[in-house]
């Protein structure tokens, strides 16, 4: 890792009644640095993304965050009785971009699903509907970013396709954070934590 | 976005027109001329007023209609994609901007139902007042709306939602509202706190009555405006970082 981090977590915590999910995690993503988090079921590796993200509240900790943030949830949170096109401009509004033609005509075609541009995004297959899940969190260009299972539902060339976009993020500097309960190929990663107990220990 | 993606559940749309035209017939089928003696609070203390029952029925289930579909659309405007919405917010989307486009399509939908169900009252009969009969249909889809936003920001789940709206629904705007009720009501007090009370006055003032209707409806306003006050509140908290 070289340079500042562009996400630093310290003793983050986070309990669901009586069931302690993390214990203290600390956490380093440096500048083009791809770190892959895994986990047996319920270990708590979505619960850590949420909390980064800002979709729960810890019990103990800090983060620090350096640059945009994107974040691709385990669920796709997408507007089902909208389009993808109007997917894509709903959240550039929100990113606050003025031109995302561009970057929606890229991922459309980086992820192979150009034609679906105009359908609703309840009549899609769960795999395209991952696909746009993964897109909406690249659209803005982020620093960080935090995936959850993103490769989940993909079929194989999807699949290569998302390491090819993972590996030219990183050359570009990003930092990136994977989560999945299936890692197929550690090679990918430049470092590989497992969760267990509420604690990251490298594997 | 709002509007289009509502615009798209063409059943829905549907029912939004073919429930109150079934309601309004079946009233106007079931219902007979005889006279009614009815007692409308608003109209003074123990002032008693004959009409007939299918015109009171016409302009009681008028209301109820407008008043439980607004509802039900409210919390569906609330409720359907809440966490795709959640993440609109933290890609830095503000809940206020995303509050009012919602409140538009509200308000839109509101007047199309408010407005639909007025026509086919008049259809079957001519009441005092239409412009302020319609007002009170308004104020009924206003109050009611406004319920179902509250509802839609309090609960997370459909069926918690569906149970309290159609619990409140059915109980004030589609029972105890119905002025044969209140003239032998034990506890008036309670009928006159509920949502439906002031739209129901309005509505029965106006097409009955030469009573002037503003100040009941002005206090339909403020009951809807104190439930969307909070509603506004509760979703707000909701949609803040690290909150669920």
């Amino acid at each position: 890792m070289s340079g500042e981090p562009l996400l630093e977590v310290r003793g983050l915590s986070k309990s669901f009644g009586r069931h302690a999910v993390l214990t203290g995690v600390e956490l380093k993503v440096g500048p083009g640095e791809l770190v892959g988090v895994t986990g047996e079921n319920g270990s708590g590796k979505s619960t850590l993304l949420k909390i980064l993200a800002g979709r729960l509240r810890p019990d103990a900790g800090t983060w620090v965050l350096r640059g945009r943030l994107g974040y691709c949830p385990q669920e796709p949170l997408v507007f089902g009785r909208l389009t993808v096109a109007e997917n894509f401009a709903c959240f550039a509004a929100a990113y606050g971009l003025a031109d995302w033609r561009p970057a929606e005509d890229d991922l459309l075609g980086r992820f192979r699903f150009a034609p679906y541009a105009r359908t609703l995004v309840h009549e899609l297959s769960a795999g395209t509907r991952q696909k746009l899940n993964l897109a909406l969190a690249l659209l803005h260009g982020p620093d960080v970013l935090l995936l959850d299972e993103p490769y989940s539902g993909f079929d194989w060339e999807t699949y290569l396709h998302f390491w090819e976009c993972a590996e030219s993020l990183r050359a570009a500097g990003r930092g990136l954070l994977v989560v999945s309960h299936f890692v197929y190929e550690r090679v990918r990663f430049d470092r590989l934590c497992a969760l267990r107990d509420g604690k990251l220990w490298e594997a | 976005m709002t509007a289009r993606a509502l615009l798209r559940s063409r059943v829905a749309l549907l029912l939004l027109f073919v429930v109150p035209t079934l309601f309004v017939a079946l009233i106007a089928l079931i219902t007979s001329h005889r006279r009614i003696v009815v007692e409308l609070p608003s109209a003074g203390v123990g002032a008693l007023l004959e009409m007939s029952q299918r015109q009171q029925g016409l302009v009681f289930v008028g209301l109820a209609v407008v008043g439980i579909l607004t509802a039900f659309l409210a919390l569906d405007l609330l409720q359907r994609d809440a966490e795709a919405t959640r993440r609109l917010v933290l890609c830095g989307y503000r809940p206020r901007e995303i509050i009012a486009a919602r409140l538009t399509v509200l308000v839109a939908i509101v007047m199309v139902i408010a407005s639909y169900v007025a026509v086919l009252v008049q259809i079957v009969f001519r009441p005092a007042h239409p412009a302020a009969m319609w007002l009170g249909f308004l104020l009924g889809g206003w109050v009611y709306g406004c319920y179902g936003v509250l509802v839609g920001a309090l609960v997370r789940r459909e069926l918690e939602g569906i149970l309290l709206v159609v619990l409140l629904a059915n109980i004030d705007v589609g029972w105890v509202q119905n002025p044969v009720y209140y003239a032998d009501a034990q506890v008036k007090s309670v009928i006159r706190s509920l949502p439906a009370h002031f739209p129901s006055q309005v509505s029965m003032l106006a097409a009955f009555t030469d009573h002037p209707v503003g100040a009941a409806a002005l206090r339909a306003f403020a009951y809807g405006a104190v439930l969307l006050a909070v509603a506004l509140v509760v979703f707000h908290r909701r949609m803040q970082p690290g909150r669920r």
